[in-house]
């Protein structure tokens, strides 16, 4: 068990208990086929329902209080933000090409991707401050910007398949200090976003 | 294959019916092509080699420049003649992108096969020359539309003749094809139900 503890400025102080589990080599190819399908399930989500949806269904709220289908892909977009800029300098600044091979997550970065995984993370996580968006949203905007990235993301896992996923290591969003391994950020953003388009999905009339 | 050269021959026939003879040298130039989301098969500057025949999936023929304008000129998707048309014909180097918009799957013929058979079979070069008058044809119609039509007409004419892609493809390609900004195409899209 590794335990750590951080107090910085803007976050009000917490303790990661993490259990150290043996991490196995993954084959990276498949690695970069299943996080691709996932992103394109999602883009598919997006074009298929939330685009044609009526503005005023995108932002109602949840039947149980929770987040409108806006503020999902809203809370999706600003993380977005944050990492899809710094996946593509990671992968732009690596001069050598690495085909095939394999890739082992970092003992945090395996953690936070289990965590966000919402087939294993079960747990209701409460977002941090500036990552909770208001209720006034823009639906078909927000939606539009979701897709935007989430292309982007699609067209970073192809650049991917030709980079080492250990070769950059990118801050995390809420703790800037701690950087973790590409091929983990990749993990975790696209985990991350399954988790909140299956909020979303919640949310849809159904026909 | 048989399957997708059964569709293929469905569409020249309904351009123009080809003899046996015609249908069997054309039918053996094609070979299967399939790409992801979102690549771009034909870049500006570059030779366009292939005439595409689309089986699945969309794609968009577009203008993109060092000013960031964008324009997307034509949507292709199943069953029908994609690539860049008059690159390929002329064989000058693209003005224009060819990119997939959606998982797609084709047949594609190299130019250098297509002439041939187009030099020697006069049936073939026929149905070329149909298929691409009846490509004109549409483009003209679309420029009359384009000029003529308000934003609302321009946008029930893409949904009465393409419902489908709404569905398919991120608004906002639908919007560009249409000269259109966000915020009026989400205003038209809260009125209709697709």
């Amino acid at each position: 068990m590794l335990v750590f503890t951080k107090n910085g400025p803007g976050v009000a102080g917490y303790i990661c208990c993490i259990k150290i589990v043996n991490m196995k080599a993954v084959d990276k190819d498949r690695l970069l086929d299943d996080l691709g399908k996932l992103v394109d399930d999602h883009i598919q989500s997006a074009v298929a329902v939330f685009q044609n949806m009526h503005s005023e269904l995108l932002v109602k709220p949840a039947v149980n209080g929770g987040w409108s289908i806006a503020q999902c892909l809203e809370h999706l977009n600003r993380y977005g933000n944050y990492y899809i800029p710094l996946i593509r300098q990671g992968l732009a600044r690596q001069k050598e090409l690495t085909t095939g091979g394999t890739f082992k997550s970092g003992v945090i970065g395996a953690y936070f991707t289990r965590m966000m995984d919402p087939d294993k993370g079960k747990k209701k996580m409460r977002a941090f401050k500036e990552y909770i968006p208001g209720v006034e949203l823009d639906g078909h905007a927000v939606v539009a910007e979701f897709i935007r990235q989430q292309e982007m993301l699609l067209t970073c896992i192809g650049w991917a398949r030709r980079a080492d996923l250990k070769g950059t290591r990118i801050p995390v969003s809420i703790m800037k200090w701690l950087k973790l391994r590409l091929g983990d950020v990749l993990q975790f953003v696209v985990m991350h976003d399954e988790r909140h388009i299956r909020q979303a999905k919640r949310n849809c009339p159904m026909d | 294959m048989a399957d997708a050269l059964l569709q293929l021959r469905r569409l020249v026939d309904a351009v123009h019916p080809l003899s046996a003879e015609d249908w069997e040298v054309l039918s053996g130039i094609w070979t299967p092509f399939s790409a992801g989301r979102k690549e771009v098969l034909t870049t500006e500057g570059t030779m366009e080699r292939y005439l595409y025949f689309v089986m699945e999936g969309v794609q968009r023929v577009y203008y993109f420049d060092d000013q960031d304008r964008e324009a997307t000129l034509v949507f292709t998707y199943a069953p029908s003649f994609g690539g860049v048309l008059d690159a390929l014909l002329l064989q000058q180097p693209s003005r224009y992108f060819y990119e997939t918009l959606t998982p797609s799957s084709f047949l594609r013929a190299s130019y250098v096969e297509l002439d041939r058979l187009m030099q020697a079979r006069p049936g073939i070069a026929h149905m070329v020359r149909k298929g691409l008058t009846h490509a004109l044809s549409g483009v003209l119609e679309r420029l009359a539309e384009l000029q003529c039509y308000t934003a609302e007409e321009k946008f029930n004419k893409v949904l009465q003749r393409s419902p489908h892609i709404f569905r398919l493809i991120p608004h906002k390609y639908i919007a560009n094809y249409l000269g259109m900004d966000a915020t009026n195409f989400s205003k038209l899209i809260n009125k209709q139900r697709i």
